[in-house]
């Protein structure tokens, strides 16, 4: 049973790119536990919601989708997609929705700082920055939804000193 | 008609898919951000890094002094804002760390010249612009750096661009 690193074993090899590409492995398992988790936050939310989840989840499908030819074009077996995931806590409103949202996209900003904290690549650094801003531009109007003070962070992605 | 334990037996969503990142590397991140080039040598700052790390630093006081002004020029912001420039204040305490800046004395932060104080109607929009614009900055300095300095920089310029929606 996949574990969510499992896969990365394959950039762990000998060469200088091994960390960066073990780093976006996690991105790539965050990307795909975002995918999943939107389709529980878009059953829960009020229906005004749900345009916000279709757009959200079609951006972590279109990460996903970069990832995948990142990693397959560096002759790296990407890690596949869990068949399931245990939700963090029960979703039984669209505050609960809200937060599990969050949840997704603070997750998907960790993986992403530490892509950047581990790529070799320049190139690599510029996709990384790009993404983390995205996903806590959602985060932010997810927070709003669940109710989170303050809405904004200062330091997106990274443990807060 | 009875029901799984579990509907998701699968996967270790919370904690392990999702921030085994975190556990891998907050502790380097945290100390990369917080204690300059004394953690991993291969992540040692070279000279003109450092050069470009201090402008970052310059970007940030500016911003905190703009935040000042224009707190002070529109008192309705200071509600509304007053966190958000309590965040800008972190985020340059923190640059200051990885640079290895010392904080300066009071009163010598960054100022903002007459040409560019605030307009009495539309703060918000001008306070907006000096964010994103700053946060422009630190995303452009970004992949200039390896290691916790990319991560500091990329995260800080993501927090602000959060800020700027804020202030639309």
């Amino acid at each position: 049973m996949p574990d969510g690193t499992s896969g990365t074993t394959a950039a762990t090899g000998p060469d200088a790119a091994a960390p960066e590409d073990a780093a976006l492995q996690e991105a790539l398992a965050a990307a795909y536990t975002a995918i999943w988790g939107y389709g529980v936050v878009g059953a829960a939310v009020p229906a005004e919601s749900r345009p916000a989840v279709v757009t959200a989840e079609q951006a972590h499908r279109d990460v996903r989708d970069e990832l995948l030819e990142l990693l397959s074009g560096r002759d790296v077996q990407p890690v596949a997609a869990e068949a399931a995931y245990d939700l963090p806590f029960p979703v039984l409103s669209g505050v609960d929705a809200a937060a599990l949202a969050v949840t997704l996209e603070d997750g998907a900003a960790t993986a992403w700082t530490w892509v950047l904290d581990q790529a070799a690549e320049r190139s690599t650094r510029e996709l990384a920055v790009v993404a983390l801003t995205a996903t806590e531009l959602r985060a932010v109007v997810w927070r709003a939804q669940a109710g989170r003070t303050p809405v904004t962070s200062a330091f997106p992605g990274l443990p807060e000193v | 008609m009875s029901a799984p334990c579990s509907p998701f037996p699968a996967g270790a969503f919370s904690r392990r898919t999702l921030l085994v990142a975190a556990a891998a590397g907050t502790a380097a991140l945290a100390a990369g951000c917080t204690n300059g080039a004394a953690q991993d040598p291969a992540d040692a700052v070279t000279p003109a890094q450092a050069d470009r790390l201090a402008a970052q630093v310059g970007v940030q006081e500016q911003l905190v002094a703009d935040y000042a002004q224009a707190l002070a020029a529109a008192p309705q912001l200071a509600t509304s804002a007053a966190v958000l420039a309590a965040q800008a204040r972190q985020q340059l305490d923190r640059l200051r760390s990885a640079a290895a800046q010392p904080a300066p004395s009071s009163g010598a932060t960054a100022g903002t010249s007459a040409a560019d104080a605030v307009p009495a109607d539309g703060a918000a929009a001008w306070l907006q612009a000096r964010v994103n614009a700053a946060a422009d900055a630190h995303a452009r300095a970004c992949p200039d750096f390896t290691g916790g300095r990319a991560a500091l920089l990329g995260s800080i310029a993501a927090g602000l661009r959060a800020q700027a929606g804020q202030l639309a």
